[in-house]
C-alpha cells in the first residue's frame, strides 16, 4: 500500500525534474521526423540534399509550425501542470480521508475541537457582522449623522434638542443636506375594535426625505401637516399593516382612533423601516411651530438625525456647529441657550449614536474566541505532532525515496485542511445554532437582533479562520519531521523508545500555552460573574418579588379633564386592590429600574442658583398613587410618607429622594422646605430611599414624587400614561389576566401594554451584561475543557512514551506512589508555568474588561485566586487520570515489548 | 467552411487514436500508418500531424514518453490514455451507426 504510493511518486518527482523544454522538445521530435523521411527518399534513389528538402516540404511552412508547436506545447504543459496539480490535491485528500478514516478516535476528536474554536469564532463574528458591519437599512447610511447636545454642569453628555434649536439649526447650517427630528414612545392604536398599544414615533415631516425613505403606499407627512393644529395624520409600519388591517390597500385615507384622536393614515413604510431598534409601527408628526421660538427653547426632547451634504466630513459638520453656538449666544440669552460652554452641540455617525457603544464589548468577545480558536488549535497540533511520532517512519521512508520536503510540506497541509475544513463546516452549523439559541433565550443581549444571522460574510469569515487555523496547526507535525531526522529515525529501526525530544517539547509548550489562554479566560469570565452577581445583588430601592406591572394610557378623547383621569385610577386601584390574591396597589408614572430622564427644571425655595451649586434642575419627576410605600416596599428614612387626608388638604405636599435631599439639603434637613415644579409650591414632608431608575448598574438620579390624587386637584394636572403595580400573595402573573379583565369591563377599548413581573423587567435591563456573561462563560468553559483535554493528551502520550523507563523504574523497585509522584510532578510544571504566564497575561489584559464590570475591580483578588485555583485542580485531575494508568505498568511486559 | 473542418479535424483524432491503440508509435511512424492503411486516400500533411498531437495530449487522450527508436535516436512515442481508449470506442460505435444507417439508406 504504501510502498506502491512511493513508487508512484517517485516517478513523478523524477518526470518532473528530467522534463525537457518545450522549444527543445519540438525541435528534436521534429528533426527526427525529417531525419527518417530523408532516409525514406534517399532509398528511393535522391540525392540526400534533395531528399531533406522533399522531406522538409512535406511540413508546408516549417518554421511557423515550430513556433505553433512550441506555442501549443507551452500551454499543453501548462494545462498538464494544473491538471496534476489539482489530482496531487484530490490524491492528497483521499489520503488524508484515508488516514482520518484509519483514526476515527483521533479524527473525531480532532474535529470536534476544532468545530468548538471555529463555531465560537462564527457565533461571535455573526454578532459583530450583524450589529456593526452591516449598513443600517436606510440610503447612503454613511452620510447619516445625529446631532445631540449636552450640559456639562449637568453631567448630561448626550441630552436631547428643543423645536427652536432644531428649527435654527436647519435653517442656519451650512453642512446638512436635511435635518429631521423624531422621538420614540409608545401609542395606542383602535383597529377593528380591538385597541393596541404599540411602539411609536412622532417625526418632522423632514425625517422621512433625511432618512432617504418614502412611503410604500400612499406618501409621508407635507409641511403643512406637521403644524401644530393640522388635521392629526398618521404612518403605519409594514408589519402592523399586515397584522392589523389585512394588507388592505384601501387603508389609505382611513381614519383611526390613535391615542383617543381620529388621525388619517396618510402611509404605510416600507417592511423593515424603523429607528433605534424600537419596532416603531405608528409614526405621527411632530406638530411642533416654526415660529415659536422663545417659549419652548429649554423643551428638550427631540432626537435629531441629518444628512450631510455631498463631501462634507463629520469634522466639518462639528466645526459648523461650533459656529453657530457663537451665533446662538449673540441673538439669545438663558440657560437654554446654545453655547460651547453650558450647552454645547455635538456631531455623531448615527450608527454610534443609535447602537450605543456595543464596539469594545464586541471586540472583547472576538477576543475571547480568538484565545479559544488558539486553545483548539495547540490541541489539534498536539494531537497531529503525536500522531506524526507514530507516523515518522512512514514519512522517512516517503523522504527517502524521494518525496522532496515540499511535496510532504503539501501533503501536511492537505492534511491540516481537510480537517480544518471538516471542522469548519461543523463549527459553521454549531456557532450558528447555538448563538440563534442563546438570543432567543436573550433576544435584548444585543442591538439589532434581526440582522444577526448567516450570510456569505459569515461564511466567508468561517471559512478564512478554517484554512488560517489548517496552515496553523497543518504544520506542527514538521517539527518532527525534518529532513536531518530521516537519516535517524530509520536507522533505529522505528524503535518506539525514541525520543524526538523537538516534538515532545513543542508538544509540553502547546499544554503551557494552552493552560495560560484558559487561565486568562477564566479570570476574564470570572470577573463578568462576580460583576453579574452584584448587578443582582444591587439595592433597587424597592422590592422587586411578587410585584405585577402594567402600563396604561388615558387618551385625552375619553379622558379629557385630570379629574376623569384621577376616577380612573382610583377606581381601578379600588378594584384590583379587591381582586383575591392582591396585597396591595398603586399606580406610579414611570417604571423603575430604567427609565427616560425628564431633567425638569425645578425651582427650590430661598436657594438662587449658583455657578458652583447644582443646577436647578430635577432628573426624574414622578406621581405616585395611594398605597406607594407599601406596595413598592420603600424605605423612608425621614418625615412621611403620603396618606389619604393629602388628598383632600389645600397644601399641596410632596416626597424627594435621599440624593436630592443630599444634593440641594446638604447638612440640613428639607422636611418643611419649598419647592416649585410648576405653578404650586410644594413643602417636603418626607425623604424615601433612592430608587434606581437610570439602569441597575447607575446611581440613582434627584427625584421628585407628587401624590397623584392630590396634584390632580391643586395643580390640576395628572399623568395619562401610568404603571400599575401591583404586589400579590402569589405568582404575579397568575393575576395578568383578571387585571386585564378588570380594567376591560372599566374601560373595553383602554389597551393595556407591557404586562409583566417586575422581575421580568428588571432581567430585561441586565439583558446586554447578561449576555456579556454567558458568552465569556461559555467561551472559558470550552477553553477550560480543551485545556484539559489537550493536557490528558499530552501526558498519557508521555506515559506512553515512558512506559519503558517506568517498567525500569518499578522493577527497580519504585512504588506506584513514587511513580503517580513522578508523573504528576511532570504535569504540575506545565500547569504551573501555564498558570503562571496566565496570570500575568490576565493582569495585563482585565483591564480591557473594566467598561463591562460594575463594583468589580479589573484586578479582583477572588477572580485572580479562584480562577487559577480552579483550573489548577482540573489540570491535576487531567493530569491523575494518566499518572494512575503509570502505576499499573507492568514491569516485565514494558521490558519485553521493544 | 467551418463544419467541414471541424469534421475532418474530428477525424484526424480517431484516426490518430486508432493508429496508436496498438501500441505507442512515435509522430512518422502515425503519418506513414495513416497513409498506408487508407491506400494514401488520407493525406496528412505533418504540419496539421503535430498540433493535433499536441492538443491531443492537452486534452489528457494522448501520453507520451522518450524513447529509443529504429534510427538510434531519441524519439517521442505517443500512446493512448485512459480516456483516450474510452474516446476512441465512443467514436467507433458512433461511426458504426451512422454508418450502418447511411448504407441502409443508400442500399434503399
Amino acid at each position: 500500500m504504501i510502498s506502491a504510493e512511493i513508487v508512484k511518486l517517485s516517478r513523478r518527482t523524477l518526470a518532473r525534474v528530467f522534463k525537457t523544454p518545450v522549444a527543445a522538445e519540438v525541435k528534436e521530435e521534429l528533426d527526427f521526423h525529417i531525419e527518417k523521411q530523408t532516409r525514406e527518399y534517399q532509398a528511393t534513389g535522391m540525392s540526400r540534399d534533395e531528399a531533406r528538402r522533399v522531406a522538409e516540404a512535406r511540413f508546408g511552412n516549417l518554421s511557423k509550425v515550430v513556433s505553433d508547436l512550441e506555442k501549443i506545447g507551452k500551454r499543453r504543459d501548462e494545462v498538464m501542470a494544473r491538471r496534476e496539480w489539482w489530482g496531487e490535491s484530490r490524491r492528497d485528500v483521499r489520503y488524508a480521508l484515508r488516514q482520518l478514516r484509519r483514526s476515527p478516535g483521533f479524527a473525531v476528536v480532532a474535529v470536534l475541537t476544532l468545530a468548538l474554536g471555529i463555531g465560537a469564532n462564527t457565533a461571535v463574528f455573526s454578532v459583530i457582522n450583524g450589529v456593526l458591519l452591516k449598513p443600517l437599512p436606510y440610503e447612503a447610511p454613511e452620510e447619516l449623522v445625529s446631532v445631540t447636545s449636552a450640559f456639562p454642569a449637568m453631567d448630561f453628555d448626550r441630552f436631547w434638542i428643543s423645536p427652536p434649536e432644531y428649527f435654527e439649526l436647519r435653517e442656519w447650517n451650512q453642512v446638512f443636506a436635511d435635518i429631521g427630528g423624531y422621538r420614540t414612545g409608545t401609542t395606542s392604536i383602535e383597529t377593528n375594535d380591538r385597541p393596541l398599544r404599540v411602539p411609536s414615533a412622532v417625526a418632522s415631516w423632514s425625517f422621512f426625505p433625511t432618512m432617504g425613505v418614502s412611503a410604500e403606499l400612499g406618501r409621508t407627512f407635507s409641511e403643512e401637516e406637521d403644524l401644530p393644529g393640522a388635521t392629526p395624520v398618521a404612518l403605519i409600519s409594514d408589519g402592523l399593516w399586515r397584522r392589523a388591517f389585512g394588507q388592505d390597500t384601501e387603508v389609505i385615507g382611513q381614519s383611526v382612533r390613535i391615542n383617543g384622536v381620529a388621525s388619517t393614515i396618510v402611509g404605510v413604510m416600507p417592511p423593515g423601516f424603523d429607528v433605534e431598534d424600537a419596532g416603531v409601527d405608528v409614526w405621527r408628526p411632530l406638530n411642533i411651530d416654526p415660529n415659536d421660538h422663545v417659549n419652548r427653547r429649554g423643551n428638550h426632547f427631540l432626537n435629531l438625525v441629518a444628512r450631510l451634504d455631498d463631501g462634507v466630513s463629520l469634522e466639518r459638520a462639528q466645526a459648523d456647529l461650533d459656529r453657530l453656538e457663537v451665533r446662538w449666544e449673540e441673538e439669545f440669552q438663558g440657560t437654554h441657550t446654545p453655547s460651547s460652554e453650558f450647552h454645547p452641540f455635538r456631531a455623531t455617525d448615527f450608527r454610534t449614536d443609535v447602537l450605543g457603544d456595543v464596539r469594545p464589548a464586541m471586540m472583547l468577545l472576538l477576543g475571547a474566541v480568538v484565545f479559544v480558536l488558539l486553545i483548539a488549535c495547540a490541541n489539534v497540533a498536539n494531537l497531529l505532532l503525536a500522531r506524526s511520532e507514530r507516523r515518522s517512519k512512514e514519512v522517512a521512508v516517503r523522504v527517502a525515496m524521494g518525496a522532496g520536503q515540499a511535496r510532504l510540506v503539501r501533503q501536511l497541509l492537505t492534511e491540516g485542511m481537510t480537517l480544518a475544513l471538516l471542522g469548519g463546516a461543523l463549527g459553521l452549523a454549531l456557532g450558528h445554532f447555538a448563538l440563534q439559541g442563546l438570543l432567543r433565550v436573550n433576544p435584548d443581549g444585543v442591538p439589532r437582533v434581526a440582522e444577526i444571522g448567516l450570510d456569505w460574510t459569515v461564511v466567508l469569515f468561517t471559512g478564512g479562520v478554517a484554512i488560517v487555523t489548517g496552515l496553523l496547526f497543518g504544520l506542527a507535525p514538521l517539527i518532527n519531521t525534518t529532513m536531518a531526522k530521516v537519516g535517524n529515525t530509520l536507522k533505529e529501526g522505528g524503535s518506539r523508545t525514541t525520543r524526538s525530544s523537538a516534538g515532545q517539547r513543542a508538544r509540553r509548550m502547546l499544554v503551557v500555552a494552552e493552560v495560560a489562554l484558559a487561565v486568562v479566560l477564566l479570570t476574564g469570565s470570572g470577573l463578568m460573574l462576580r460583576s453579574m452577581a452584584a448587578l443582582q445583588d444591587v439595592d433597587l430601592g424597592f422590592q422587586p418579588e411578587n410585584l405585577l406591572t402594567m402600563e396604561v394610557s388615558l387618551p385625552a378623547a375619553d379622558y379629557p379633564t385630570p379629574v376623569d383621569v384621577g376616577a380612573f385610577f382610583t377606581t381601578a386601584l379600588e378594584r384590583i386592590r379587591a381582586l383575591p390574591g392582591v396585597v396591595s396597589a398603586t399606580a406610579m408614572s414611570g417604571l423603575p429600574p430604567l427609565r427616560t430622564l425628564d431633567a425638569n427644571d425645578t425651582e427650590f425655595e430661598d436657594m438662587e442658583p449658583t455657578e458652583e451649586g447644582p443646577p436647578h434642575n430635577v432628573d426624574y419627576w414622578t406621581s405616585i398613587d395611594a398605597d406607594y410605600a407599601e406596595t413598592m416596599g420603600i424605605r423612608i428614612l425621614e418625615g412621611r410618607g403620603f396618606e389619604l387626608a393629602d388628598a383632600l388638604a389645600e397644601t399641596p405636599v410632596m416626597l424627594v429622594n435621599e440624593r436630592l435631599a443630599r444634593t440641594f439639603y446638604p447638612d440640613q434637613t428639607p422636611l418643611g422646605r419649598r419647592i416649585r415644579p410648576g405653578p404650586s409650591w410644594f413643602t417636603v414632608i418626607g425623604v424615601v430611599a433612592d430608587m434606581k431608575q437610570a439602569g441597575v448598574n447607575r446611581e440613582a438620579g434627584t427625584e421628585l414624587f407628587f401624590y397623584s390624587p392630590q396634584l390632580n386637584r391643586t395643580d390640576g394636572f395628572a399623568y395619562r400614561t401610568q404603571n400599575f403595580m401591583i404586589r400579590t400573595d402569589r405568582n404575579p402573573l397568575g393575576l395578568a389576566e383578571p387585571v386585564r379583565r378588570l380594567l376591560g369591563d372599566i374601560d373595553a377599548a383602554l389597551p393595556i401594554s407591557d404586562v409583566q413581573t417586575m422581575e421580568q423587567n428588571l432581567a430585561t435591563s441586565l439583558a446586554q451584561p447578561r449576555f456579556m456573561t454567558l458568552l465569556l462563560s461559555l467561551f472559558a468553559g470550552v477553553a477550560l475543557l480543551l485545556a484539559a483535554i489537550g493536557t490528558y493528551g499530552v501526558m498519557s502520550y508521555s506515559v506512553v512514551e515512558r512506559k519503558r523507563e517506568i517498567g525500569i523504574r518499578m522493577a527497580m523497585g519504585a512504588n506506584s506512589s513514587s511513580v503517580l509522584g513522578m508523573v504528576l510532578k511532570q504535569g504540575a510544571v506545565l500547569a504551573g508555568l501555564g498558570l503562571v504566564i496566565g496570570v500575568a497575561g490576565a493582569f495585563g489584559l482585565t483591564r480591557f474588561l473594566t467598561a463591562q464590570l460594575y463594583e468589580v475591580g479589573a484586578t479582583d483578588p477572588r477572580a485572580f485566586v479562584l480562577a487559577p485555583l480552579f483550573l489548577a485542580l482540573v489540570a491535576t485531575a487531567a493530569c491523575y487520570l494518566p499518572a494512575r494508568r503509570a502505576t499499573r505498568v507492568d514491569p516485565v511486559s514494558a521490558l519485553r515489548e521493544e | 467552411m467551418a463544419p467541414k473542418n471541424a469534421l475532418l479535424h474530428g477525424t484526424l483524432e480517431v484516426l490518430i487514436l486508432k493508429t496508436v491503440s496498438q501500441t505507442p508509435r512515435h509522430g512518422y511512424a502515425i503519418a506513414r500508418l495513416l497513409e498506408e492503411r487508407t491506400g494514401e486516400a488520407i493525406q496528412v500533411e505533418e504540419g496539421s500531424l503535430y498540433p493535433a498531437l499536441y492538443r491531443m495530449e492537452q486534452k489528457g487522450l494522448l501520453a507520451s514518453k522518450w524513447g529509443r527508436s529504429e534510427l538510434d535516436r531519441r524519439a517521442k512515442f505517443y500512446g493512448l490514455t485512459r480516456k483516450g481508449r474510452a474516446r476512441l470506442s465512443e467514436e467507433v460505435e458512433a461511426w458504426t451507426a451512422f454508418s450502418q444507417a447511411v448504407s441502409l439508406i443508400l442500399a434503399g
